[in-house]
């Protein structure tokens, strides 16, 4: 539900982006989206479908990457990816750990004319 | 044409919460984000923390929900000052909503709870300028709610296990509950407390003493808002 609030932002921040690089028509918006974060792609297309309207995005679309949860332990220099956020090291049980990604929420890139 | 923006969605919230937190920092008040399902008690929490430490410090409680003023309503019994934001279709605060409150603090207080609209999602993801988040899980919501809803209780520096008077009568076994709080944030300070009977606040309100004093720094001396 919290998508409308942040789709609006999204179309908010890509109409002044357009507008500052002289882009009348958005075709693309590249999105990095982590995996730890509580925001659903399709309820962000949903809500994008009439926030879009009579904008520089109405002619956009939204293309998602996923970026997965990456920790470090700050103890045996562990690194991965982890499936479940589970934050306690699977080498050395550490609980002081770096989240490298999966927070991410930001707008890589547009394109338009 | 492409442009690269490379710039969170949440970019404008993200600088709101920073102004706010500013402010709170100039007052040196100790600000909470209380998050919750509905009905897990968090108002009920609040009162019994006002009750407790009202007679030594100076509390604001500023009350976010989606319509009306109940709950404000139900903490000014107490003589607390407190400011009720709507937020009408939002089903959380961000730091814009709680920015309407800042017009209206005239004085510094040593502790600003901000009751968070109920819902365990959305208000995990706005930052509002808060020092830090504080979760309620109820015992009748069930001990794998940490597991459902990771993001706030990775977040959340404080969790508050409330309802424990109803352990008799339900499958929620405290164990498990920390060991799911624990999974996701291994540093979270879990208290046990029944907002009903008052057992368990000895402790939480002896932390919260404790933080208080250290947001207010050696110096003890604090700017007006």
């Amino acid at each position: 539900m919290h998508e409308y609030s942040v789709t609006k932002s999204l179309v908010e921040l890509c109409n002044q982006e357009a507008e500052k690089h002289g882009i009348s028509s958005i075709r693309l918006i590249k999105l990095k989206l982590g995996k730890f974060t509580g925001f659903s792609p399709a309820a962000i297309n949903f809500y994008f479908d009439y926030l879009k309207v009579s904008t520089r995005c109405e002619s956009a679309r939204i293309e998602f990457s996923e970026i997965p949860i990456r920790i470090r332990c700050y103890n045996c220099q562990y690194e991965d990816e982890i499936l479940e956020p589970i934050f306690i090291c699977p080498q050395c049980g550490n609980i002081e750990l770096e989240i490298i990604s999966g927070r991410e929420f930001y707008v890589e890139s547009i394109e338009g004319e | 044409m492409k442009i690269n923006v490379l710039k969170p969605v949440l970019v404008s919230n993200q600088q709101r919460a920073k102004e706010n937190r500013k402010f709170f920092d100039k007052t040196k008040s100790l600000v909470l984000n209380i998050i919750g399902s509905p009905g897990s008690g968090k108002t009920s929490v609040i009162e019994q923390i006002v009750k407790k430490l009202k007679p030594r410090y100076k509390i604001l409680v500023i009350e976010g929900d989606i319509k009306g003023s109940i709950d404000s309503e139900r903490l000014s019994k107490l003589k607390v000052d407190t400011i009720q934001i709507n937020t009408l279709t939002e089903c959380h605060l961000d730091a814009f909503m709680t920015a309407q409150a800042i017009p209206q603090i005239k004085k510094p207080y040593d502790l600003i709870l901000i009751e968070n609209v109920g819902n365990l999602v959305c208000p995990a993801e706005f930052d509002i300028g808060e020092d830090y988040k504080i979760a309620i899980l109820s015992t009748p919501e069930g001990d794998d709610k940490p597991i459902k809803y990771p993001l706030l209780f990775h977040l959340a520096k404080v969790v508050i296990i409330n309802k424990t008077d109803l352990l008799s009568y339900l499958d929620f076994k405290i164990k498990k509950a920390r060991k799911n709080i624990m999974d996701k944030n291994p540093k979270a300070i879990v208290f046990e407390v029944s907002a009903k009977t008052g057992q368990g606040f000895k402790e939480l309100i002896g932390f919260l003493e404790s933080e208080i004093k250290e947001k207010l720094g050696r110096d003890r001396k604090r700017a007006n808002p």
